[in-house]
């Protein structure tokens, strides 16, 4: 094997790494207790632990290497596609987010059926599958890229224990295990991401003559790699217009509105305002960290070429920005742990999209085939299965993704392909009542032979290119998505004006002019929104119905609620973000202030411990 | 440095951007997905404009100081 890097020290970091991951996933399997615990957590988690956990999800292995890369070559305009995800969270927030809550959505296939038809949700789960399958096979190749280096094991072996050591806890653990593993390695992430950027700053104040790391950083790079965005429309492989419309809009709404495994994510939070708390923070602070977290060892390797000619080597190959910056500036073992943050993202991002993967599976394949006859134990078990065949055919599909020239044209590949239909099907179903079932279908089926005809004859592009230059042999990059978009929408605007639209009560719930109904579909009856305290209580066993709590009069005047309103039950302990908590019903009261009676099952699932109190707090 | 390369991004993506945001502010408050009556919502109006501003500031800045660096 040549050019193996790293040393034996690193090689210990890497596995002690993979092995401490893999026990701490295993151990929170015992917290999936049904399908629901399984997918979607059991919908209990504090807002903050959705917003580390969604980090680590939004961070894959690939963004190390690709940031780095377009940061080492262009500076800070890298941090773009971390920065332009703001213009769709009004709809995100208080449009989508509601709805996939509130109607208690398996999945993103499920949401076309209802709102549109079995065929629509067929095809959706088609593509949803080969999306995200083909998302982790390059997950794998990605890490396994790196790792085959440090290892010298041959690249597909490296690929398959990379799935074994994966599969381990996400196997038993299910979305709890996702989320729990995910909250430490986002904090691995971003510390080591930091951390990188700490030592590249030290090396620069060290072997520069300015004062301080940030000053030789700034000083060490030139005007036009501090600009914050690319240039309009010039090259063409990397410019603001093209980066826009792939990544600001296709990107932002795929990501937001169709990526099933951050909507299981939100789904797990306890509420749907936890839900906004957790993106909107996401978005506002913890992606700019993340942009500098992917993209500072590529501003670092630039500034360090720029200010001492000849201590990087000058032919550095793009693709190896990440791995030769962080070799060349951090020492043995310090090297090992931010390849580990390689594996973390790697980790992190591949569990979320197995889990949603066996997830629409299940939704989306067995229920609806069967008729949903299985057990919920059986079904369990068959997720699990579920996921282990998922990251056998990530893996058999490696090969072809490393068949392509880079591993960011296999990702573009992906995104330009079997983003957009779904994307217009998806925004155009929530938004616009109007949007036909056979329009969808259209929207899926021509859209997409007319996005094929776009990549084969690249003059349909180019009325949408911005000027942006053709590249001989190789088409239009970034902006093919708008003409994508356009040729979708078009698509399905047209066929909607010439086929009959869905009756209205087919479509309760299901578009943003409902959401103010939302809360009472999800309860079932009126929603009682009088603000109330939460209250401390201890429990004590009762044999009660399944869903039954019962708090005493004077604590539910505390909390103004009345029989037959939802309540969440949680460990009083903050720390534990809701891990240990479950959803419930008022039932009749009792006397017995400061005491919540609740049932074994409800005891077991939210695997409450004797003594210890609960926090109380009224839904609606 | 030319104005493709610092205000123009700038420009259209705000401009652009702000139009997609604005359409999603209008079609929440008509729906009444977003009760601008309710305190809670009432809050989050606030947090979505904050959201704007606050990464049109940055990207802002950061021309102006990339500029006056040349």
């Amino acid at each position: 094997m040549e050019n193996i890097v790293g040393t034996n020290l690193d090689r210990v970091v890497i596995l002690m790494y993979f092995t401490i991951v893999m026990g701490f996933g295993a151990y929170f399997g015992k917290y999936s207790r049904t399908t629901s615990d399984y997918f979607f957590g059991g919908r209990r988690f504090a807002w903050w632990l959705i917003t580390i956990s969604i980090v680590a999800t939004g961070i894959g292995s690939h963004s190390f290497v690709k940031y780095s890369t377009k940061a080492y070559q262009y500076g800070f305009s890298s941090t773009m596609t971390y920065m332009n995800d703001w213009f769709f969270m009004p709809l995100f927030l208080f449009g989508w987010l509601p709805i996939i809550y509130y109607m208690k959505l398996g999945s993103i296939p499920e949401y076309f059926e209802k709102r549109f038809n079995r065929k629509a949700r067929y095809i959706a789960t088609f593509m949803i599958l080969m999306y995200m399958i083909g998302y982790i096979a390059i997950q794998f190749l990605t890490l396994a890229t790196a790792l085959y280096k440090i290892y010298g094991i041959p690249l597909m072996l490296t690929v398959i224990l990379i799935a074994i050591a994966t599969t381990v806890y996400m196997h038993f653990g299910g979305q709890t295990s996702v989320i729990f593993t995910d909250l430490i390695q986002g904090f691995i992430l971003i510390f080591a991401g930091l951390l990188l950027f700490t030592l590249g700053l030290n090396f620069l104040s060290a072997n520069t003559a300015y004062g301080s790391g940030f000053e030789a950083l700034w000083n060490s790079l030139s005007p036009s790699e501090k600009l914050p965005l690319a240039n309009f429309n010039d090259p063409p492989d990397f410019n603001f217009v093209g980066i826009f419309w792939q990544d600001g809009v296709a990107g932002s709404i795929g990501f937001l509105f169709l990526n099933q495994g951050l909507i299981m994510r939100f789904m797990a939070a306890k509420s749907v305002n936890e839900g906004r708390k957790a993106a909107a923070f996401n978005v506002l602070f913890i992606l700019p960290i993340s942009a500098i977290v992917v993209s500072n060892a590529g501003w670092i390797g630039k500034a360090i070429s720029n200010a001492i000619p000849g201590a990087l080597p000058a032919d550095i190959a793009p693709n190896e920005v990440f791995v030769s910056v962080a070799n060349f500036i951090a020492a043995p073992g310090v090297f090992g742990f931010v390849i580990a943050a390689l594996c973390a993202a790697l980790m992190s991002t591949s569990d979320t999209l197995v889990n949603a993967s066996s997830s629409v599976i299940i939704n989306d394949i067995y229920r609806p085939l069967t008729k949903n006859k299985g057990s919920d134990k059986e079904q369990l078990e068959l997720a699990r299965w579920a996921s282990v065949l998922v990251k056998v055919i990530a893996v058999i599909l490696v090969p072809f993704f490393n068949s392509f020239d880079s591993i960011y044209e296999a990702h573009g590949w992906f995104h330009s392909t079997f983003t957009p239909p779904l994307v217009v099907g998806v925004f155009m179903g929530i938004f616009w009542k109007r949007f036909t079932s056979s329009a969808v279908i259209a929207t899926f089926l021509i859209g997409a032979f007319l996005m094929i005809l776009g990549q084969i004859y690249p003059a349909f592009i180019s009325p949408f290119s911005h000027g942006i230059e053709l590249r001989p042999g190789r088409g239009y990059s970034y902006i093919g998505a708008l003409y994508n978009i356009f040729v979708c929408a078009g698509v399905g605007i047209i066929v909607t004006f010439f086929t009959k639209q869905s009756r209205d009560k087919n479509l309760n719930g299901l578009t943003v002019f409902d959401v103010h109904k939302l809360k009472m579909i999800f309860k079932g009856s009126e929603v009682n929104e009088i603000k109330g305290e939460t209250v401390l209580v201890n429990w004590e066993l009762y044999n009660g119905d399944a869903n039954i709590v019962r708090f005493s009069k004077n604590d539910m005047g505390s909390m103004n609620a009345k029989k037959g309103d939802l309540v969440y039950l949680e460990d009083s302990r903050w720390w534990l973000g809701g891990l240990k908590s479950i959803h419930g019903t008022f039932g009749e009261p009792h006397d017995k202030d400061g005491i919540v009676q609740i049932n074994i099952d409800q005891r077991d699932s939210g695997q409450f411990l004797e003594k210890l109190t609960l926090k109380a707090e009224k839904e609606m | 440095m030319t104005f493709s390369q610092t205000w123009l991004p700038f420009l259209y993506l705000y401009g652009v951007g702000g139009i997609a945001f604005l359409f999603g502010l209008f079609i929440i408050l008509k729906s009444n997905a977003l009760r601008h009556n309710y305190q809670k919502h009432k809050s989050w109006l606030w947090v979505l404009f904050y959201g704007y501003l606050f990464y049109a500031a940055i990207h802002a800045i950061l021309i102006i100081l990339a500029v006056g660096s040349a």
